[in-house]
């Protein structure tokens, strides 16, 4: 992508969208300037170690990509390469298995990874397969508002069935993890493989929300008793069942895994992290839209886990309220796909209050300013209040497939 | 959300297509105007300064996912027997499944 003539850099400020930024720098080739990260903030300036890491990870998964930092990381340059996936040979081992370790002072959850690596999946020259680990892999919801990895697996990447990429789509979590102490850090061990590599993902046309019809969750319980999740489910499903008596919640009570802390007397001294519960909950309605909802234990806890449940279901009812074919979790996921589909009109429906958040109506600026098509809008109609949107797919799509 | 709607026409459709891509505005103006809460401008001068603090540290926060919802009014949303019956009509009619189990 990154040819002899390359287009001149996009500039950006701020330290918001940034991860969406470099995922449509990646996804388009247009290399990116970003300035002014965190740069009035006196505590911690610049970019945070979630942020580098994820900067690693679009390295190791690319070719060819160039990423400069300024001295106080308040200014970045990227110049995307080709997706090349996790290549033998190329940062992966020869199983074709890409370790990704997260520092131990990571805030944010691995979703944070999953979902921008989800969005350049499809389109990498080889498989996806990458391993999270290290010190910082929270699997947990986390307060910094990142969803729970079994949402990734049963909200998120059942969007992309829509856009026919269905094969060979996988996230094994071997570990669970919540948050460590002060909201960092974590245990956990998630895989990743994503082995479904499309030219272009299917136009789509999803006009139709359905009604819901069941509801799935999953209760975690890492390294805390397994009653946590009892009442949970508990609490959760005296909010649900009036309205959907098909909901079931699944419980799943791990052990907390360690961490190296070497004492003066035992070098080899390990202790516990990442201990707490939380609870995850999935929406789905008779056209297969999914919406969901994550409430996990704070980091100080000090939270019945009947409250955790009643929450989780309160921000599920929010979630199925606000209405339209995706919810906020995943509008990113499904606007970012169309928009890279072949060049045709594809359709989304879309709550007014999911349309009219701040995140989605920035995301259609920088759809604008990468080159890719402006959102035409319409109502809805048929007594429903929810917006139509209508994008037309750039057509670039795979570039390392186009070759292969 | 539903008090809102029924105040002189804001949520028009039209009028976000036409504020989305106007780059005077930051995001949060846009949604503000399209939401019709411009009533407030009247107050100024010192009430301006607490916004634009407002706004700062709002511009401070990292990316959300999961939106920064207020549990306890959720919770009176949701207990409240008339939001509860609106939303029925977005669901399935249960239990003709036979499995809803307990």
């Amino acid at each position: 992508m990154a040819d002899t003539s390359s287009p001149p850099a996009l500039h950006f400020t701020g330290h918001r969208h940034l991860v969406e930024r470099l995922v449509l720098s990646t996804l388009t080739g247009r290399p990116i300037r970003v300035t002014k990260i965190r740069s009035s903030s006196v505590t911690d300036p610049g970019l945070a170690p979630y942020e580098v890491s994820f900067l690693r990870l679009l390295e190791a998964v690319t070719n060819g990509s160039q990423i400069e930092f300024s001295y106080t990381g308040t200014a970045l340059a990227y110049r995307p390469g080709l997706i090349t996936g996790s290549a033998a040979g190329h940062g992966a081992s020869i199983d074709g298995v890409l370790r990704h370790e997260i520092p131990a002072s990571c805030t944010r959850g691995v979703s944070y990874f999953l979902l921008p690596l989800c969005l350049l999946a499809p389109f990498s020259k080889s498989p996806v397969n990458v391993l999270f680990t290290g010190p910082g892999v929270i699997t947990s919801a986390t307060p910094t508002g990142d969803v729970s990895v079994d949402t990734v697996r049963t909200a998120i990447l059942p969007i992309y069935e829509q856009f026919g990429i269905m094969n060979k789509l996988e996230i094994r979590t071997t570990q669970r993890s919540n948050p460590g102490p002060g909201g960092k850090g974590g245990t956990g061990e998630v895989q990743l493989i994503f082995g479904h590599q499309v030219r272009l993902p299917k136009t789509v046309h999803l006009l139709n929300p359905g009604r819901v019809k069941s509801i799935r969750g999953v209760a975690y319980a890492t390294g805390v008793s397994g009653a946590n999740n009892a009442r949970m489910i508990e609490a959760a499903r005296g909010v649900l069942n009036p309205f959907v008596p098909d909901t079931r919640i699944f419980s799943e009570n791990t052990a907390a895994g360690f961490v190296p802390a070497p004492e003066r007397n035992n070098a080899a001294a390990k202790r516990k992290m990442g201990v707490g519960f939380g609870l995850s909950l999935v929406a789905e309605t008779s056209t297969g839209v999914r919406f969901s909802a994550d409430v996990a234990v704070p980091v100080e806890g000090g939270v019945p886990p009947e409250d955790i449940g009643r929450k989780c279901a309160f921000q599920l009812l929010e979630a199925v309220e606000k209405g339209g074919c995706v919810d906020v979790v995943a509008a990113f996921t499904a606007l970012t796909l169309m928009a890279m589909g072949s060049e045709d009109v594809g359709r989304i429906q879309i709550g007014r209050d999911v349309l009219g958040s701040e995140d989605i109506v920035q995301l259609a600026r920088d759809f604008k300013t990468f080159g890719l098509s402006g959102w035409g809008l319409r109502d809805a109609g048929e007594g429903s209040e929810d917006i139509i949107v209508s994008i037309v797919g750039r057509g670039v799509g795979n570039v390392g497939r186009k070759v292969a | 959300a539903r008090k809102l709607h029924g105040r002189k026409r804001p949520y028009r459709t039209g009028e976000l297509a036409r504020l989305l891509y106007d780059d005077n505005l930051t995001p949060t103006e846009v949604l503000k105007r399209w939401r019709g809460e411009e009533d407030e401008e009247a107050e100024v001068e010192d009430e301006e300064e607490f916004f634009r603090k407002a706004k700062e540290s709002a511009a401070e926060q990292d990316d959300r996912m999961i939106p920064d919802y207020d549990y306890e009014e959720l919770e009176k949303k949701w207990t409240d027997p008339e939001n509860f019956e609106a939303l029925r009509k977005r669901i399935a009619a249960g239990g003709l499944h036979g499995r809803s189990g307990d």
